[in-house]
């Protein structure tokens, strides 16, 4: 077995990675695939938490790379999906601590076990981002439609194309009403202007806050909207075709009037 | 509520105080990305000039800048931080000053350069060389504890954390307090509260964030969708005399400024989250 080795990454901090790779991994479990999650953000971990395991961790990322440990040793079993595992980071030491050359050799091992590593990488371009994109051999760039975030995920789309890695995009946090009277970038603006293929569409939804705080991905429950849409992007890293949903409200009276004005 | 007022009234930092003689150089910082730091720099480095201060914004963001264009100047930038410390221009040619207001300035980071590309003792006489002509340096601090991060405190005196109702930025945060100076006494914006989703205990409250955190409170900023407009435009919010937001961020302004106003004030005290308390027992 020789997993997909796929690190989420965005340049600008806060737009959502750990979120998208809590749940996209948990997606990727519920579809049957088994799947390991890294946490690369040493000192600043937080992927337990939204998963919900911090209490359980043993040993970490800096431990397996020091030889402190097996990796299997310091893998930590999902509660809810059985072939969902996860990797923390080390929460006092410093990026420095692992090479390149380590993570490689981390993940070459991991890659043995599983279908998906998906691999959270830290905000910015340092030492840390460097780590997550070295065991990689495709990126999901995450952003949001803002300036700021759209042009910090510019330049980590440079990066990664200097480095010839395939990259597909998730546009985070979207809010159509604001998009429609214009105070929002349209999904279709940010593609152009990072001229990358498109990955999945997320729109904002204030129900992440509170099962993030949780520690509990929203696609654990089917019930929920963004849940549906985890699924999708889910199935399309899988090479399935599957249409972009709508996120226009389906409010048939605002439609009718819209298309009543126009008319 | 209570704790935190007696916290700012004994805090020398924001207490009424003699005018200073240097400038303050204070760090933005929060650990984790995207809580708001450049927005809170710009926006209280804009309410301090208004208030007639001169003010340097420096953005240590090597590599992903964007406070340029919250400023809305990022037509105007020529040359940018790395070019003041490897000597290429004279300080002063590289600030930029701001179009709304004479007494703000921005030194820009440089966007296709490294954070390794600058260490903690030039920017400490940087930041010292700025202290001299202006009364508030305010540095734009990158997200994380890497190399950008130490760059950023380096020439420091004091510490704004600013951080979200989220267990995450609430960890990092904490993480990041640990980082600084012991003698520091760093202050606290809570950024991104929503009234409404903490009284249906959905959203952390201030009190639920000061409980871990224990740091005088500077300011709370509300969520607004008119925020994202406002820095999508690169017009700071505090400018705007009808805003609430603006408001809030003037009041921040006015107390490091030393004037004496009131703690900050929400009426949503109510959030219980035992969690928080829960992980924060389990951490090493």
């Amino acid at each position: 077995m020789s997993a997909r080795r796929i690190v989420i990454t965005s340049g600008k901090g806060g737009v959502g990675k750990t979120t998208t790779t809590a749940n996209l991994g948990a997606a990727l479990a519920k579809r049957g695939h088994s799947v390991v999650l890294v946490d690369t953000d040493i000192g600043l971990r937080n992927l337990d938490l939204v998963l919900g395991v911090e209490k359980r961790i043993v040993f970490d990322l800096v431990e397996v790379v020091e030889g402190r440990c097996q990796v299997r040793q310091a893998l930590i079993r999902d509660k809810r999906f059985e072939s969902l595992s996860m990797l923390p980071a080390a929460q006092t030491r410093e990026k420095t601590a692992v090479s390149e050359e380590a993570m490689v050799r981390v993940i070459d091992e991991l890659a043995e076990m599983a279908d998906y590593i998906l691999i959270d990488c830290p905000a910015g371009i340092e030492h840390g981002f460097r780590n997550a994109v070295a065991g990689a051999r495709e990126a999901i760039v995450v952003t949001t439609p803002e300036v700021s975030a759209i042009r910090d995920a510019d330049r980590v789309v440079g990066k990664l194309t200097e480095r010839r890695m395939p990259l597909r995009l998730i546009v985070n946090r979207i809010r159509p009403e604001m998009v429609k009277s214009g105070d929002m970038m349209s999904v279709e603006d940010v593609c152009q202007i990072l001229s990358a293929e498109l990955l999945g569409v997320i729109p904002d939804d204030e129900e992440v806050i509170d099962t993030t705080n949780r520690g509990e991905p929203i696609v654990l429950d089917d019930t929920k909207r963004l849940a549906a849409i985890y699924m999708k992007i889910a199935r399309r890293l899988e090479g399935e075709l599957v249409p972009f949903t709508n996120l226009e409200s389906p409010n048939l009276l605002k439609q009718f009037f819209t298309l009543w004005k126009a008319g | 509520m209570r704790a935190f007022e007696t916290a700012l009234e004994t805090d020398p930092a924001v207490a009424p105080s003699a005018a200073l003689r240097r400038g303050r150089a204070i760090v933005i910082t929060s650990g984790k990305g995207g809580v708001g730091k450049t927005t809170t720099t710009a926006n209280v480095g804009a309410a301090l000039a208004a208030r007639g201060k001169r003010v340097a914004l420096v953005d240590a963001d090597v590599g992903l800048r964007n406070l340029d264009v919250v400023l809305g100047l990022e037509s105007r930038v020529r040359h940018h931080l790395l070019d003041v410390l490897e000597e290429k221009v004279a300080l002063e040619t590289a600030l930029v000053r701001d179009k709304r207001n004479e007494n703000l300035y921005l030194l820009a980071a440089a966007q296709s350069r490294e954070k390794e590309d600058v260490d903690t003792v030039q920017m400490k006489a940087l930041i010292a060389q700025l202290c001299e002509t202006f009364d508030f340096v305010l540095i734009d601090c990158p997200a994380g504890i890497e190399m950008g991060f130490k760059n950023a405190v380096a020439g420091a005196h004091h510490a704004i954390i600013v951080c979200t109702p989220e267990v995450s930025a609430v960890r990092d945060a904490d993480r990041v307090v640990g980082l600084l100076p012991a003698d520091w006494r760093p202050e606290l914006i809570v950024n991104r509260l929503r009234p409404d989703l903490v009284r249906k205990s959905k959203m952390l409250s201030v009190a639920d964030v000061n409980d871990i955190l224990r740091l005088p409170l500077l300011g709370v900023i509300a969520d607004e969708p008119g925020l994202i407009v406002a820095t999508n435009k690169g017009e700071p919010l505090a400018y705007d005399a009808a805003s609430t937001t603006g408001a809030a961020y003037r009041a921040i302004a006015a107390r490091l400024d030393g004037e004496d106003v009131s703690a900050p004030t929400v009426n949503t005290e109510v959030g219980l989250f035992g969690k928080i308390g829960a992980w924060l027992g389990g951490r090493a």
